[in-house]
């Protein structure tokens, strides 16, 4: 579909004779619209955000951001599942000595497990079978699964005390996306787009992306609530945008249906409707006009960026090969670099399959193969193009899993279970200070002995980066100020530039 | 003064929201109205029903509380002196340390709120209850105003308040858009033409009432009403956790639609929903009504630990029940006591305690029906029922009188019958039974065969089932339709080769006659149930001998299997090893001939042999009675016996009638293997005790609570059970401060886009005022002294003046009341997803109008499901409907809730994981992309073009007024008519030379192109209708 540019040049100037013409200056208000669809915001929806004038910002809350933000945009790489953090970040080189032993009582001190391993006889310790080493300027320990992270350790910060209370993945899922391990709260980006709201007027805010793992999908389920806007207005919830299919749902005209044809049906219905506004006087209706005109503009730029021919070898070079391929992790980080350069405000990337339970040797090295180089090649090219410096770029999955054994346990072989007391997760970029190593573990990687970090506090922390004070962004629903993190959140200072 | 006042109100609501005068207003501060919002917005965190959160001792939610001498021996508050009164000097205090509210709270009263404050307090700082909590009073109705047109008591309530702030109706709407928004209203569909002409044209005085009348009694009002409380009933079709498999819940669903389109009075709507299977001798429609509170999300997923979902299924349920009747936000309370409301932390656990009992259980274990469950039969099936069983008693007497008009001589009497020896009967050998159903270890069929063993051959016929095992396994069928009946002396057997190279340690027979504990095993006791030693698992002996085939027997007596038992699966079962099996049956006495059977004697002397085990129970007793002694009703039975089941000639004779029983018995079954079943309510016999749980943690158990009703919204209702019955009696109470004007206020909602009171969720202390406070408890009482009568309280808002005006905005009245809350014209807002579709739907003819039934999966995008489900979900992969199914009315669309249709969710309807009772109503790019692309949009204006070139008339003209008013019901403008022709000509243009492009146009969506239209005009009038279907006016209801 592609666009004849003098006919759309044409069209162009029909339209702004169109604009012109109208005697009621309702052109006018139309073509401001584009700019800024919130000015004619539906009166009718609920706790609606005030119009905000700000230039190159649509939307948001007025006193947004609260203070000067590092970050202007997150890229948020999410590992469902739950990556095991003593595999690939959390080393216990002493653990070896405790193969096959059982986990004192001491330590797991009548902790709740979840209900896949309560029934087990023992809970034999599981050493990793992966080599560790130190990197970067603070010596950080990182596991021979990662080396192509390890190069990137001194831009990172590394985060091996975050916790949660929920056991399994549903509840924990839905609690780190959204403040709640119930459904119905708004998730984290949507929160963000309704506080911050949009820096591009052609592509959604907020975009989300779904990785295969060896060209298939598979692994624990997703939920659209993790994506969802809750009880925020439908507009802030995450779009997906798709490998297969169209990018964005509905994008494509239907086949007989040319650009053209598109068009001028649009001219005639935009002529229509202003119409019918004249008639009945429904500012409504020219907000729609204006929707119709950013539909239109979508169709052609979405398929811009998610074009990646124009990309030079290098990239590829720097993502992997698999970043040619569509929907792969690797093209999925590349993407994130495109809809950063245009001034998405959230991208969300989920990769599945990191819920090993057992045979975690064999899975835990594919996935990681999958995810280190791609990961590591989303800083660097943030780096290089002077763009990690507004970027927050976040790491990590729902929960941890646990030293002892689930299943058979042999020294090349285990599996482990669910662990929410203690996991990595690793942030970098806008308002994140450097190399910084947080928080300590106890000698089995099963509780905190040093700065826990609540996965409140790791929300608190995202927000604070965006210069938004997480207790200051709420929503009133139901009688009561909500936000997404609850009643709680503290900032984790020391990850803090 | 007066006129003053005037300003102030209208500056007021522009401003404040908050403060939405009330013509009572006057000169006096309401409590209720103006002063406990602020109260409760600024100062019930700290000072408020939260006891752990009370700051210097401190209530300002209580009367008693406000007026006490503080731990400062100042007084919060002294009647008729602000300047003595604590609480007034902390706000105007100029110290920052005390000034409230703290500055870290982030609140700040308005000069306004001090002001407001202050009157109230020097004018004698009268207390009063939250206004939703006091029973609502009739109000009277205010007089008729000389100039303005008003149909009954709702318009003289509005136009009242209109007066006091300057502004008038709008006249009445012309009658095309009336029709139209009145259809969308009552039915969520527009008008067909002919209904729009019918209307015209009624030149009858209750035109408007008659279209009214037709609409409550279409049964489309039923599907539009019940689609709008489905939202607060969060139904779906998935279990929403995790898996997010499949629940079959439908049947509720259809009860809904069913209640409203029968006006079930609300009350009996609510007791029903709440507590229908508690009623005494409750129907089966009353149970499937308890749906209501099975339709929250549930959770199977490994690792959970039930304590905890059991807390938090009971939990959602308070919310659910409390948001929908209480208008009260509950939840917050299951943590702490509620900051704002009244309601406390034991109130809550005492409402949670009603549904903390259910017979479910914590892990729904991702099935189609987690019990409790019930067969839900639909009407129709039901009614299928009745007419076979007629027909069945029909074709019974049929056979019965075809059986006493049969003449038979016994060819053979006097006939002896020698003595009958035992033989083989071969159940099985190369093939199953009949009906058998092969299992095993392995998913699927887990029987495989062989044709030889190594140079061996098989025992007999053409293969044998084969074996190899690490320890416990087996193969086996059941459900055998050709029951192997056992007889006196019986023995079973089977034929085994067991490897040389991998011998197994034992080898069993099990064979089911209804269970499998009739067991044999030979070597190791290493089978199932091992360490019987009876009949339920007995050793014949050592391990048959290795690499040959061996003869297994089993006497039957001696596995428990006892005469006229009856054999329907068989399994063979090892430890370890590999092992062959072939051939196997009973030693039986061999049968009669054909020829014997045809003789009456000499089947009985056979039945004497067999020890009548061949026989039912009935037939056997005559048998046993000597010839001569029996009645001659015995005789007569059996003979019929005899000549029906036995005697092959006369059978032959019965085999029509016999088979026209036999068909009728086979739909029976087919409609009783079709009932669906739906979840219900069920309580535990023994109630599971609840407790207040410390923020809300379910391993925090503190005081025990029991079921209760909390006293401060309405007194308990008298002799009724302290369950979920009496909760609903106790919610539809005739004093109950809540539940009708929550209902109302939904009903109010629905029409004009905003209820009375804006927070239709939240009638609770932090809840918006009414705008119209007598009007909303005239209209709750009027409901309830009306029976709850739902059509009639709809009526009556349909007839009203107010919702009779034209919606047309003028800027004055846009200026001055942006919202349109005080209803100076008809309501304008943009139509539910649902209605959306419908309508396009409709207008292309396409709809399919069955009500009820199993959802269905209309077109939705490809690859939605894939990337998020669960590899093991059964709704992980989307299978697209055909046909009919494509075109159901939207509230039919399956439900996913873990990934909803996305051209509804576009349009704001909610996920369906939470009660929902208020839709957003957005406007945004993705709406439009839906509408201009979505195959099912697309589909519906070539469908529609098909229809305006065949129904719309001969011209262009004709065709495009047909068009426009099809879907919007009035005429074109010239200029909408020239805009729109002049699209239909340059898409022509544009068609003629590429006529394959007309043709791709024409085939989106699958139902087939009519081949007698042109196709490039029929492409030129898609574009047409397209459009037609993409206006803002079509979206919208005006």
């Amino acid at each position: 579909m592609n666009l004849n540019p003098l006919r759309e040049s044409e069209l162009i100037e029909t339209r702004r004779h169109f604009f012109r013409k109208s005697a009621t200056g309702i052109g006018t208000a139309a073509l401001a619209s584009l700019l800024n669809p919130k000015l004619f915001a539906s009166p009718a929806e609920p706790n609606k955000p005030n119009k905000k004038v700000d230039t190159g910002v649509v939307g948001g809350l007025p006193g947004l951001p609260h203070f000067a933000p590092k970050a202007k945009r997150v890229i948020y790489l999410f590992m469902s599942g739950a990556p095991s953090q003593l595999d690939m970040w959390d080393y216990k080189p002493q653990l070896q000595k405790w193969f096959d032993k059982d986990l004192p009582d001491s330590i797991r001190n009548g902790q709740r497990i979840t209900t896949m391993t309560s029934g087990q006889k023992r809970f034999p310790i599981a050493p990793s079978k992966f080599k560790f080493a130190q990197h970067g300027a603070n010596g950080t320990w990182i596991s021979e699964l990662l080396p192509h992270t390890a190069s990137i350790i001194d831009d990172i910060s590394v985060i091996k005390t975050v916790n949660t209370e929920a056991i399994n993945h549903d509840p924990a899922i839905t609690y780190i996306q959204t403040g709640s391990q119930l459904p119905g709260r708004p998730s984290t980006g949507s929160w963000v787009s309704y506080g911050l709201g949009s820096m591009n007027n052609n592509l959604p805010s907020f975009v989300v992306l779904h990785s295969t793992v060896n060209g298939g999908f598979g692994g624990q389920a997703l939920y659209a609530r993790l994506w969802g806007a809750g009880f925020l207005s439908t507009r802030y919830q995450g779009v997906s945008l798709r490998s297969t299919g169209d990018p964005v749902l509905y994008l494509s005209n239907p086949s007989g249906l040319d650009a053209n044809m598109r068009r001028r049906m649009l001219d005639t219905l935009g002529e229509l409707n202003d119409e019918r506004f004249k008639s009945v006087g429904d500012p409504e209706i020219q907000s729609r006009i204006a929707q119709y005109e950013m539909a239109y503009r979508m169709q052609s730029s979405v398929p811009e960026l998610t074009d990646i021919k124009d990309e030079p070898e290098s990239t590829y070079e720097l993502y992997g090969q698999e970043a040619k391929k569509p929907g792969t992790f690797a093209a999925n980080c590349l993407l994130a670099r495109r809809l950063a350069e245009r001034g998405v405000r959230f991208t969300q990337i989920f990769i599945r399959q990191w819920d090993q339970h057992g045979n975690l040797p064999n899975d835990i090295t594919r996935q990681c193969k999958i995810i280190d180089q791609p990961s590591a090649a989303l800083i660097k090219d943030l780096k290089q193009r002077g763009m990690l410096d507004d970027t927050l770029v976040i790491w990590g999955g729902e929960f941890g899993r646990t030293v002892y054994c689930q299943g058979k346990l042999t020294r090349q072989n285990y599996g482990r279970d669910h662990h929410p007391r203690c996991f990595t997760k690793w942030m970098a970029g806008g308002g994140i200070k450097p190399g910084v190593l947080h928080g300590e573990t106890d000698d089995f990687s099963y509780n905190v002995t040093e700065n826990p970090v609540h996965i409140h506090d790791l929300n608190a922390t995202i927000l604070h980066c965006l210069g938004v004070n997480h207790e200051r962004l709420t929503f009133k629903h139901q009688g009561r100020d909500f936000r997404l993190t609850d009643v709680h959140g503290k900032l984790v200072k020391e990850v803090l530039a | 003064m007066k006129k003053n006042f005037k300003n102030t109100i209208i500056y007021s609501f522009l401003m404040l929201a908050l403060f939405l005068p009330t013509l009572q207003a006057e000169e006096e501060v309401d409590f209720s109205r103006d002063i406990l919002p602020i109260l409760s917005n600024n100062c019930f965190a700290c000072h408020g029903p939260d006891e752990a959160e009370r700051k210097a001792g401190l209530r300002l939610d209580l009367e008693e509380g406000a007026f006490l001498e503080l731990k400062s021996k100042q007084r919060g508050i002294v009647k008729g002196d602000s300047s003595k009164s604590a609480v007034f000097q902390r706000l105007i205090t100029d110290d920052p340390d005390d000034r409230m509210p703290p500055k870290e709270t982030g609140k700040q009263l308005s000069k306004k709120e001090i002001a407001l404050i202050k009157k109230w307090i020097d004018s004698g700082a009268k207390w009063g209850k939250h206004w939703a909590f006091v029973a609502p009073k009739k109000s009277s109705v205010p007089k008729k105003l000389p100039q303005a047109q008003a149909i009954n008591e709702v318009d003289l309530f509005i136009q009242m308040r209109l007066k006091a702030l300057g502004l008038s109706q709008e006249a009445e709407a012309d009658r095309a858009t009336l029709i139209r928004r009145l259809t969308l209203d009552l039915t969520g569909l527009p008008p067909t033409v002919q209904e729009i002409e019918k209307f015209l044209n009624d030149k009858s005085k209750n035109a408007y009432e008659r279209v009214v009348d037709r609409l409550l009694a279409s049964e489309r009002y039923g599907e539009h009403m019940a689609r709008i409380w489905l939202d607060a009933a969060r139904y779906a079709d998935t279990h929403g956790l995790h898996l997010d498999n499949e629940r079959g819940i439908w049947p509720y669903r259809d009860w809904v639609i069913n209640s409203f389109n029968k006006n079930q009075p609300f009350d009996q709507f609510t007791i029903e929903q709440l507590a229908g299977d508690l009623l005494p001798n409750s129907t089966v429609q009353q149970k499937v009504a308890t749906g209501f509170n099975r339709c929250n999300v549930t959770t199977g997923e490994g690792g959970s630990i039930d304590a905890e979902y059991y807390v938090r299924y009971a939990v959602e349920r308070v919310e659910t029940t409390s948001t929908v009747w209480l208008g009260l936000t509950a939840g917050c309370s299951s943590c702490h006591d509620h900051k704002f409301d009244p309601m406390t932390q034991k109130d809550f656990y005492q409402l949670f305690s009603y549904f903390y009992s259910l017979t479910e259980a914590a892990m729904d274990r991702n099935v189609l029906y987690p019990p409790p469950s019930i067969k839900a039969p639909t009407a129709e099936q039901i009614a299928q029922q009745e007419k076979l069983n007629k027909d069945l008693q029909v074709a019974q007497k049929n056979l019965q009188s075809t059986l006493i008009s049969l003449k038979y001589e016994d060819p053979h009497v006097g006939q002896k019958l020698d003595e009958i020896k035992k033989q083989d009967r071969v159940w099985f050998d190369d093939k199953l039974p009949e009906g058998a159903k092969p299992s095993g270890n392995e998913l699927g069929n887990s029987w495989k065969f062989v044709d030889k063993i190594g140079k061996e051959k098989v025992f007999s016929g053409k293969n044998a089932s084969v074996r190899t095992a690490a320890g416990l396994s087996q193969h086996f069928f059941t459900d055998a339709k050709n029951k192997l009946v056992i007889g006196k002396n019986d023995s079973l057997f089977a034929y085994v080769y067991l490897d040389p190279k991998n011998p197994p340690e034992t080898v069993q027979l099990q064979f089911n006659a209804g269970s499998w504990e009739h067991r044999a095993f030979w070597g190791a006791d290493k089978g199932h149930a091992p360490g019987r030693n009876n009949h339920t698992n007995l050793r014949f002996g050592k391990l048959p001998e290795l690499g040959k085939w061996v003869r297994l027997e089993v006497p039957a007596e001696k596995v428990g299997l006892k005469p006229g038992a009856q054999l329907n699966g068989w399994a063979f079962t090892q430890y370890g090893g590999t092992v062959y099996w072939d051939k196997a049956g009973i030693v039986t006495v061999a049968p009669l001939s054909k020829e014997q059977l045809e003789s009456l004697s000499i089947w009985e002397q056979y039945q004497a042999k067999t020890q009548y085990t061949q026989v039912p129970g009935p037939i056997s007793a005559i048998l046993k009675i000597q010839k001569d002694k029996r009645s001659k009703d015995q005789t007569t039975q059996l003979t019929r016996y005899y000549l029906e089941h036995v005697n092959p000639s006369t059978q032959a004779k019965l085999a029509q009638p016999r088979q026209q029983q036999e068909t009728i018995k086979k739909k029976l079954s087919d409609i009783q293997k079709a009932i669906p079943s739906t979840l219900i309510m069920e309580d535990r016999k023994t109630p599971r005790q609840a407790y207040i749980l410390e923020r809300g943690e379910y391993t925090l158990k503190r005081e025990k609570v029991d079921s209760k009703t909390p006293d401060w919204i309405a007194p308990v209702v008298k002799d009724q059970p302290a369950n979920r019955l009496g909760l609903a009696k106790w919610l539809v109470q005739k004093d109950h401060p809540l539940t009708s004007r929550v209902t109302v206020n939904r009903f109010w909602q629905q029409l004009f886009g905003t209820g009375l009171v804006k927070t239709s969720e939240d009638f609770g202390v932090q809840g918006e005022h009414p705008t119209h406070p007598e009007l909303l408890d005239w209209l709750s009482v009027n409901f309830i002294e009306t029976g709850w009568d739902m059509k009639r309280f709809m009526k009556m808002l349909v007839m009203s003046a107010t919702y009779r005006q034209s919606s047309i905005v003028q800027k004055e009245k846009l200026a001055k009341d942006p919202e349109n809350r005080f209803y100076a014209r008809g309501a304008r807002f943009r139509l539910d997803a649902e209605v959306i579709r419908d309508q396009a739907l409709r207008v292309s003819g396409l709809l399919v109008g069955t009500i009820g039934g199993k959802s269905v999966k209309p077109y939705q995008p490809p690859n939605l499901w894939k990337p998020v489900g669960f590899g093991g979900s059964n709704t992980s992969v989307f299978r697209q409907d055909k046909g009919d199914k494509l075109y159901r009315r939207s509230m039919y669309t399956f439900w996913k809730r873990t990934s909803p249709p996305p051209s509804m969710s576009t349009f704001d309807a909610p996920d369906r994981e939470t009660c929902q009772v208020r839709r957003a109503r957005t406007n945004t790019p993705l709406q439009a992309l839906v509408l201009m692309n979505d195959v099912q949009f697309v589909e519906a204006a070539r469908k529609f073009a098909e229809r305006v070139m065949k129904e719309g008339g001969k011209t262009v003209e004709e065709r495009l007024v047909f068009a426009f008013r099809s879907t919007l019901t009035r005429n074109p403008s010239a200029k909408e008519q020239k805009a729109l022709l002049a699209l239909y000509n340059a898409s022509l243009k544009d068609y003629q030379k590429d006529k394959a492009q007309a043709v791709k146009l024409l085939s989106v969506g699958e139902s087939p192109r009519d081949p007698s239209l042109n196709p490039e005009e029929l492409a030129s009038w898609t574009m047409v209708t397209h459009l037609i279907l993409n206006l803002s006016e079509t979206v919208t209801k005006g």
